[in-house]
């Protein structure tokens, strides 16, 4: 049923791999130098949104060793000395699994809830991060600005999401290949 | 053929179980790597540099144009401010004058007190100057990446000094990247001089803007605007950098304002002081010409 041509090819190339491709650019991007006060602080949130906007359109381009291995690489950078390495692995996938978990609730309804949704599904990130780093590195840590960055991730997170979200722009459906036109009659995407 | 069904058929079990459990796997390696972050820090420090490595020329092609937007908003808050600024500057470079008049006397005055105690000066220091190509700012972490690594001298518990006054020291060193651990982070603790009584104190970072002054001999001794600087203590860093003045003395609690100016960092200087080995326990540091620029 596919087309064989090259562009198809890439197309399908580029569908697969842009997922992976967006999430390592916010990694990345969590180290950029930018001075714009509140938004530098939230900058190490915005690998979660993506994850979260991902997982919610194409959770099959981004399966759970990839986002294992992003989780640590983000760590790795973030650095910190003793700050635990891999727990932003454990919440991207709890996240993931989450919201796949979660379709009914959060595909297919109108924004507001899955604005809400990312709302719950971050604070669990935050206080995740905030304890694992506590935990790890038995101090008593401030967690005023962590916070700060979550107020702020989800202030973005309308401004961010519905750019993320074009990626199913021509899978109205929301389906997964494999599954699509197996949908019986009244049956709505879950 | 009977062996090769069995295998398939072993194959498409584990395939199910690994389906079923998937959650669960990724769960426990998440968990398996934080483990072994807390028992193997080396092997995770390693990693860590390797990393570093890897994305630091992809943070100085990202740093390039971040700084220069960032440098046309500052102009443009300048622009604005342009004449006031002026006229402040004047007054301040009249003020300036002076004082180097009086620092030149000094210098003299010191060189030949020094001359006539047989005064052995401390190691002499050079820099590499460096540019920041990434911050490692985030609610748990107050740090920087460096674009200089051991290649050009660097080395892990050297200084890193602003115009200002001092910035961190080096946390981690790869070959072509570096950490810097701001003054202002959780783990950061340095042995200081309070500028005035020569008193030594601890000064500690707890993430926020503000310092702690720590392990006084009496805080009443302490006065707001009083001037903290490095006491070279534990040989690292070199005597009397400046870092920041007090700025409030409650009972108990002393706050340190930090002079460098964290929030507009573009480049800063390493400081090479020869003798990092007694803190880092790292490998001594290369041979480095002094002044060496490196971009």
């Amino acid at each position: 049923m596919r087309a064989d041509g090259l562009f198809a090819m890439l197309d399908r190339w580029g569908r697969w791999a842009l997922p992976g491709t967006v999430l390592l650019f916010f990694v990345l991007l969590t180290l950029a130098p930018l001075r714009a006060p509140y938004l530098s602080g939230a900058l190490p949130l915005l690998p979660a949104l993506v994850v979260f906007q991902f997982s919610l359109a194409t959770p099959e381009r981004l399966p759970g060793p990839l986002l294992l291995a992003m989780g640590i690489l983000l760590d790795l950078l973030l650095g910190g000395p003793g700050a635990p390495v891999g727990v932003s692995a454990l919440c991207f996938v709890l996240i993931r699994a989450a919201v796949i978990n979660n379709r009914r609730y959060l595909v297919g309804v109108p924004f507001l809830f899955q604005w809400f949704g990312f709302c719950l599904l971050a604070w669990g990130y935050v206080v995740l991060v905030w304890f694992f780093t506590a935990l790890w590195t038995w101090t008593a840590i401030d967690p005023a600005p962590a916070m700060m960055q979550y107020v702020v991730v989800v202030v973005i997170y309308p401004l961010l999401a519905p750019l993320l979200a074009r990626v199913r722009a021509r899978d109205p459906l929301n389906v997964p290949d494999g599954s699509r036109g197996t949908a019986r009659p009244g049956e709505t995407t879950s | 053929m009977a062996i090769r069904d069995d295998f398939e058929v072993v194959a498409s079990q584990v395939r199910t179980v690994v389906q079923r459990f998937a959650l669960g796997l990724l769960v426990i390696a998440a968990f398996g790597a934080m483990l072994v972050g807390k028992a193997d820090t080396v092997l995770v420090e390693h990693a860590r540099v390797v990393a570093l490595d890897l994305a630091s020329p992809v943070l100085e092609a990202i740093a390039r144009p971040v700084a220069a937007a960032n440098r046309a908003i500052a102009d443009l808050k300048e622009f604005a401010s342009l004449r006031q600024e002026n006229a402040r500057l004047r007054e301040e470079n009249a003020r300036l004058l002076a004082w180097q008049t009086a620092a030149r006397r000094l210098e003299n005055e010191n060189e030949r007190m020094r001359e006539l105690a047989n005064f052995r000066e401390g190691p002499e220091a050079s820099f590499i100057t460096a540019r920041i190509v990434g911050d490692s700012v985030s609610a748990y972490v107050r740090g920087a990446l460096l674009n200089v690594g051991l290649r050009a001298g660097a080395a892990s518990g050297q200084a890193v000094v602003t115009g200002e006054g001092l910035a961190g020291r080096i946390a981690e060193v790869g070959e072509n990247s570096a950490r810097v651990l701001f003054v202002t982070d959780v783990n950061s603790r340095l042995p200081v001089l309070i500028e005035r009584t020569r008193e030594r104190a601890i000064l500690a970072g707890d993430n926020s803007p503000r310092l702690r002054l720590s392990l006084l001999q009496s805080v009443a001794g302490v006065q707001r605007g009083d001037r903290i600087v490095t006491s070279g203590d534990g040989g690292s860093f070199p005597v009397g950098i400046p870092i920041g003045e007090v700025v409030e003395t409650s009972e108990g609690s002393i706050r340190v304002r930090p002079f460098a100016d964290f929030s507009r960092l573009e480049f800063v200087r390493v400081v090479d002081y020869g003798v990092t080995g007694l803190v880092s326990g790292g490998p001594a540091p290369l041979a480095v010409p002094t002044g060496v620029r490196v971009r």
